[in-house]
């Protein structure tokens, strides 16, 4: 007897494991079958594009996922053509999407009709605080001379944004925090192309991810504030806009999503997926790099920290821009026209 | 740079890109678009360097393939080689068909030699200037491109502009590049991203092409025969160096206009070789300048090409419109960032340039004859592989029915142009720049609070404006044909 009453739990729990088994193997086979789609719903060589390949390498080179995560880049229109693209993907779990609090600004402002509520967030993996930059031989030295000037000379500052996106959402904060002053915001599209803009003169001032900003700072531009509550470890010198007199924060959180109706064991692979993917050395030393700060938020304290981010944005009311041509109109009009033209040249033609 | 050009998966892309470009260059059936359009599914999983070494070289190799059916067959295989049949043919019928290969075959050396200097040169300063251009200038970029097309091309002028507009009116289902609405979709979802590149590009050209065929007889082949040889010793170039120079000179620079591509490059610079020659009476008749000009021109358009590529992201050939997409498919951004963040793929390309040249002249002159003989296969052959591979490559993209349905009905769309003799290469940059026009043109009234007046006081755009008005309103001359050039 007193053999078996060692054996006999040892035995059930050897039993218990190889009915497990075959059930475990089945589910762990079962999903990813096939490539995985990463839809970043900006350019590359932005920020979301860079923050979003990490994982990916890290996935690869670390062999977490059976199948390869392919990134799609899916720029445009303050990322809206991405998350809807998402929002309408087979809920299968092989579209899955990296967005940052663009979700829930572009329906605030009106550039889409669905948010964080028609998807299903799976975590949230790092934030990183927003930095205002001119150029280097801009005139504005700090935040606070070029809030006085955005005052004194209303709607002449331009002010290079992603319309409807997290960073026209820092610029409104930031048109906030110092009453009176405004600016002209224009669509100026995503990290690479406000340099770009902010280089040639186009724009006066734009913000950047501390991310963006850290690779981009060697193009020559300055910074003049970080828009955390504190200064970053990164940058000590840089003042907070709050020092500076100028009452405004705003950070960026990444969050990934799957498409609603995603079933909750895919959702969850994700979420142990990043989990597993945040402690390989290889994030924890690019995500350091990049000065994101290396949160990661899974199920309730995820859901709750969305919901309350969407709400602060109840402090913000937009202006209409102004009207833009109804470009498809127009070339309807044109081809209609040229047709005309083309039509009487032939018959010219044949008459001669 | 030359770290990739060492490693022999590299090395042997470019030989196998160059030998597919050639072969495909030479067969009338085939033309160097549909190659890269339909091989750039294929290059969706590769190394994004290895993709655009393997689609450079398919674009020398296309370029240049022309000239051997065009010589020999008296057929040109790609519109590039057309001017090269006018001297070309008769030169071999005279006895010397290895002579005028091996003209032609050197010429298109010293052109793409030439055009890659430019290229290497030229590309990045152009991508710092580019940092000037703001969203009004772009726009007015995009307005002189179409402007360009309808102005030089090669139809006229309303067809020019009516094949642009349809381009752009193609572009406009979808997605609104700066507000994000969506229009026109007619409720359909798979309509919200628009008509893909690569199902257009595929429609319009090969499955054009193939319905355009089935309608037409196909043409008798005049094979010519002769043995000679087809190297020629240096100081038998030197008296050519002045025309090798100017049109390789004219290549280059009518392959940095946008839209503009090869055809017209070696048009253009057999016209001016003919004008400043002490033998003009020769041209059509087998004249070696003649041969020299157009194949110096048409490979010198490539590098041309590439300059507006890598530097703005504005394509300067309805090729390049297809290596914009394959740049932006695997994450390049064209501008003065790809050479800071992606010096690799800036490398590769003009690396490219110059060792694909190089390679297409050996392969060029110890295959030509042996190529000659593929450019006989029979349409009955061609066409149903060609059929095969566009409905693979359009649903391959992206897994998506509605590609290849796109595929088809741009396939009805390209053969309906072409028999209302409407140009495609509008129609392709027009489709291909209507989004960048359009998110400009956007971002400049939002700075702008709304006023167009930017468009005429900001300098740059001043001059593009005024350089599109100019161009249309020229009066429209008679268009010179290849033929009207040697009678």
């Amino acid at each position: 007897m007193a053999p078996n009453s060692h054996t006999r739990p040892l035995l059930q729990l050897c039993l218990a494991w190889l009915a497990f088994l075959p059930f475990g193997i089945s589910q762990a086979d079962d999903f990813p079958k096939k490539s995985i789609s990463v839809v970043v719903p900006f350019n590359a060589g932005g920020g979301s594009d860079i923050f979003t390949r990490i994982f990916q390498k890290a996935i690869r080179e670390n062999q977490l996922c059976p199948q390869p995560l392919v990134v799609d880049n899916q720029g445009g229109a303050g990322g809206t053509i991405g998350s809807r693209l998402t929002k309408d993907a087979t809920p299968d779990g092989y579209t899955i999407m990296c967005l940052h609090d663009g979700i829930y600004t572009a329906q605030h402002y009106g550039n889409a009709d669905w948010g964080p509520d028609d998807f299903e967030p799976i975590a949230a993996t790092g934030s990183s605080g927003v930095i205002i930059a001119v150029t280097e031989d801009s005139p504005y030295e700090s935040l606070s001379d070029l809030m006085e000037d955005a005052k004194t000379r209303p709607y002449e500052l331009v002010f290079g944004t992603n319309l409807g996106a997290p960073n026209h959402y820092s610029a409104l904060f930031v048109q906030n925090g110092k009453p009176g002053a405004k600016f002209r915001f224009t669509q100026t599209g995503g990290g690479s192309s406000r340099l770009n803009q902010l280089k040639g003169g186009h724009i006066d001032l734009t913000g950047f991810s501390v991310a963006e900003y850290v690779q981009f700072k060697e193009a020559g531009i300055r910074a003049l504030a970080v828009l955390s509550e504190e200064r970053e470890s990164a940058l000590p010198e840089l003042p907070t806009a709050l020092e500076q007199g100028v009452e405004a924060t705003h950070s960026l959180m990444q969050f990934w999503w799957a498409p609603k109706g995603t079933p909750q064991e895919r959702v969850d692979y994700f979420a142990n997926l990043l989990k597993e993917t945040m402690e390989t050395p290889y994030v924890k030393e690019r995500l350091q790099q990049l000065h994101i700060d290396p949160i990661f938020l899974v199920g309730d304290e995820l859901k709750n920290r969305v919901k309350e981010r969407g709400a602060r944005l109840n402090e913000i009311t937009i202006e209409t821009p102004p009207p833009l041509p109804p470009l498809h109109w127009i070339i309807l009009g044109l081809v209609i026209v040229f047709a005309i033209w083309v039509w009487r040249d032939e018959k010219k033609k044949s008459a001669a | 740079m030359i770290e990739i050009f060492t490693s022999p998966v590299v090395l042997g892309l470019i030989i196998l890109g160059t030998a597919l470009g050639i072969t495909v260059g030479a067969i009338p059936g085939l033309t160097g678009t549909m190659l890269i359009a339909l091989s750039l599914p294929l290059t969706y999983s590769m190394d994004p360097v290895h993709a655009l070494v393997l689609l450079v070289s398919m674009y020398i190799g296309a370029v240049s393939g022309g000239l051997i059916s065009a010589t020999l067959l008296r057929m040109p295989g790609t519109p590039a080689a057309i001017m090269t049949t006018l001297d070309g043919y008769p030169m071999a019928q005279a006895g010397k068909p290895g002579r005028a290969l091996g003209l032609g075959v050197g010429a298109s050396l010293v052109g793409g030699l030439i055009s890659w200097l430019a290229l290497l040169l030229l590309a990045e300063p152009m991508a710092d200037w580019s940092t000037l251009l703001g969203p009004f200038e772009y726009f007015a970029l995009v307005v002189l491109a179409q402007a360009l097309l309808a102005g030089v091309g090669d139809s006229t002028r309303a067809k020019g502009l009516l094949a642009g507009a349809l381009g752009i009116l193609a572009a406009m289902p979808g997605t609104h590049p700066a507000t994000g609405e969506l229009r026109w979709t007619f409720g359909f979802t798979s309509m919200n991203s628009g008509f893909q590149l690569i199902p257009v590009l595929i429609g319009l050209f090969a499955i054009g092409k193939i319905l355009t065929d089935i309608g037409t007889e196909e043409k008798k082949i005049e094979q010519s025969s002769g043995h000679d040889s087809s190297f020629i010793p240096l100081k038998e170039w030197l008296p050519h160096w002045r025309n090798l120079l100017r049109s390789s000179g004219i290549g280059t620079v009518i392959g940095v206009l946008p839209g503009v591509g090869a055809n017209i490059g070696s048009l253009a610079a057999y016209a001016a070789s003919k004008r400043a020659s002490k033998e003009p009476e020769k041209y059509g008749h087998g004249s070696e300048e003649g041969i020299i000009a157009s194949e110096a021109a048409n490979n010198a358009t490539v590098g041309g090409a590439l300059i507006p590529l890598i530097a703005l992201g504005m394509p300067g050939s309805v090729i390049t419109a297809v290596l914009l997409g394959a740049l932006i498919l695997h994450g390049l951004q064209p501008g003065p960032l790809l050479f800071r963040q992606n010096p690799e793929a800036v490398h590769a390309i003009i690396g490219t340039m110059l060792i694909g040249n190089i390679v297409m002249f050996l392969l060029m002159l110890i295959g030509a004859k042996w190529i000659a003989k593929l450019s006989a296969v029979p349409r009955k052959i061609l066409s149903p592989l060609v059929f095969i591979s566009c409905l693979w490559g359009s649903y391959a993209l992206s897994g998506r029915w509605f590609d290849v349905f796109v595929m088809l009905g741009f396939g009805i769309a390209g053969w309906l142009m072409e028999r209302l003799k409407l140009p495609l290469a509008p129609f392709v940059i027009g489709f291909v720049l209507a989004p960048v026009a359009e998110e400009n043109l956007c971002a400049g009234l939002m700075a702008s609070g709304g006023s167009y007046l930017p468009l005429f006081t900001r300098p740059v755009s001043l001059v593009f404006i005024v350089l599109a008005g100019f161009l249309l309103a020229r009066k429209e001359t008679k268009r010179k044909k290849p033929q009207d050039l040697v009678s």
